[in-house]
């Protein structure tokens, strides 16, 4: 169901915009890209963009909770080994079993119901690889943002950070902050699908946060250690407090806020 | 060219009202938005703007200013979950210089009082989200039907820089 980006960017002039933007959608959501060219010529930044987007409808294919039939379907039935299936999902068993120990079980692909579930961190590992190819492709800059979890490289203008709102809990018009990032930004709430963020402890939904905003170099931990810390507040954000190059935002239920060190909140 | 739809922010600015009196962190003080308060138009043309969070497919703005001029829209009376209201921006160029709420309707007393305290910091927090050009919105997962009313929604069409 790939829509044909080809005609799909635009930007505010017909000659040389400075940032591109493309939105797709794929695996329930919608991936938004925003691209900065520099000297890359508008085909090879129309390929590159082509060849992202269908990566992340592969993710889409391989690892589709909802289809039966899909790989990740068969592993979590036990129907086929790890062997037997694309390497993509070694390679994210691999990851969540790695998230799983950085943060301290509170992230547990394991614990779900229904069996193995790489919901919290697939994502991400998808913007990653998209991200990968649009970077490998010479092009400036970009970001892609699969859905509220998002990635950058580069500079959306010379001497400017990338600027990312963490949208308000209660508000979905509303900011809780601006952070400045030169990499992944991954945020976990039960405000947009309802309460699916289990405690592996209890098996029960957890109440510990309204919003939880993790950083850092690669999206996929970020996200499965945002899912971490909005399942377990305060004690999960200390733990995220040890991991190196990664940070974390806390909006508690009762709207008060904590945060580690590292989160660059502009103004 | 063509410039950035500012007009669309008319929409998304209702939202901010809902939840200011709730977050701790609420930037400037609404001293910071005082500057031309109630002064309106501020010598460009006056258009209505269409409202809501995907205004680009219901309708066009009135506003024809050349970019760079000084111009002002009014967005459609706006429910904002204790109320309804009207805002309307003042922008020279792309840069928002000024928002009024000229109509305000809420039910009860209670609403009226957290809307007066509200909508001072709701043009505080429009002129500072403004000057602040974020590229994205982090947030919990949406899905594809929920991302035609978000904030990133509106950013991929206004390409704010």
């Amino acid at each position: 169901m790939i829509s044909d980006p080809v005609g799909a960017p635009s930007g505010p002039g017909a000659d040389r915009p400075a940032l591109l933007t493309h939105a797709e959608p794929a695996m329930g959501t919608v991936f938004s890209v925003v691209m900065v060219p520099g000297d890359l010529a508008g085909p090879d930044l129309r390929s590159a963009l082509r060849a992202a987007c269908a990566t992340l409808h592969h993710a889409n294919a391989v690892f589709s909770t909802w289809d039966r039939q899909s790989p990740v379907s068969r592993f979590r039935r036990g129907e086929a080994d790890l062997g037997q299936l694309p390497g993509e999902v070694a390679e994210v068993v691999a990851d969540c079993r790695s998230a799983r120990q950085i943060s301290g079980g509170w992230f547990d692909p394991w614990a779900m119901p229904g069996g193995f579930d790489p919901t919290g961190l697939v994502k991400g590992w998808a913007v990653d690889r998209a991200l990968a190819i649009l970077r490998e492709s010479g092009m400036a800059g970009a970001m892609v943002n699969g859905g509220g979890d998002l990635a950058a490289f580069g500079f959306p203008a010379p001497g400017q950070r990338w600027r990312v709102g963490i949208r308000h809990p209660w508000c979905a018009d509303a900011l809780a902050g601006i952070i400045e990032v030169g990499a992944a930004v991954a945020t976990s709430g039960s405000y947009e699908r309802g309460a699916h963020l289990i405690d592996p402890a209890t098996a029960q939904p957890a109440g510990r946060s309204a919003s939880a905003t993790v950083t850092g170099p690669s999206l996929a931990m970020a996200d499965a250690l945002a899912t971490a810390v909005a399942v377990g507040g305060d004690e999960a954000l200390a733990v995220v407090a040890g991991v190196g190059g990664y940070d974390a935002y806390l909006i508690r239920p009762d709207g008060t806020e904590t945060q580690t060190g590292g989160i660059a909140f502009v103004s | 060219m063509k410039r950035a739809p500012w007009y669309l922010a008319v929409g998304a600015i209702a939202g901010f009202a809902g939840v200011l009196g709730l977050t701790g962190r609420t930037a400037a003080p609404a001293a910071s938005a005082s500057k031309g308060q109630g002064s309106g138009t501020q010598g460009g043309q006056q258009g209505t703007g269409s409202g809501g969070a995907a205004p680009a497919s219901t309708g066009q703005p009135a506003q024809a200013t050349a970019p760079g001029g000084v111009h002002t829209a009014s967005g459609a009376l706006e429910q904002y979950g204790y109320g309804e209201l009207s805002v309307k921006v003042t922008a020279n160029g792309n840069k928002i210089t000024n928002v009024t709420v000229p109509t305000l309707r809420t039910a009860e007393q209670y609403s009226q009082q957290l809307a007066s305290q509200v909508i001072p910091m709701l043009k505080s927090q429009v002129l500072a989200a403004d000057s602040a050009r974020i590229n994205g919105v982090s947030g919990a997962t949406y899905t594809s039907q929920a991302y035609a009313m978000s904030l990133q929604a509106a950013l991929d069409k206004l390409h704010i820089r």
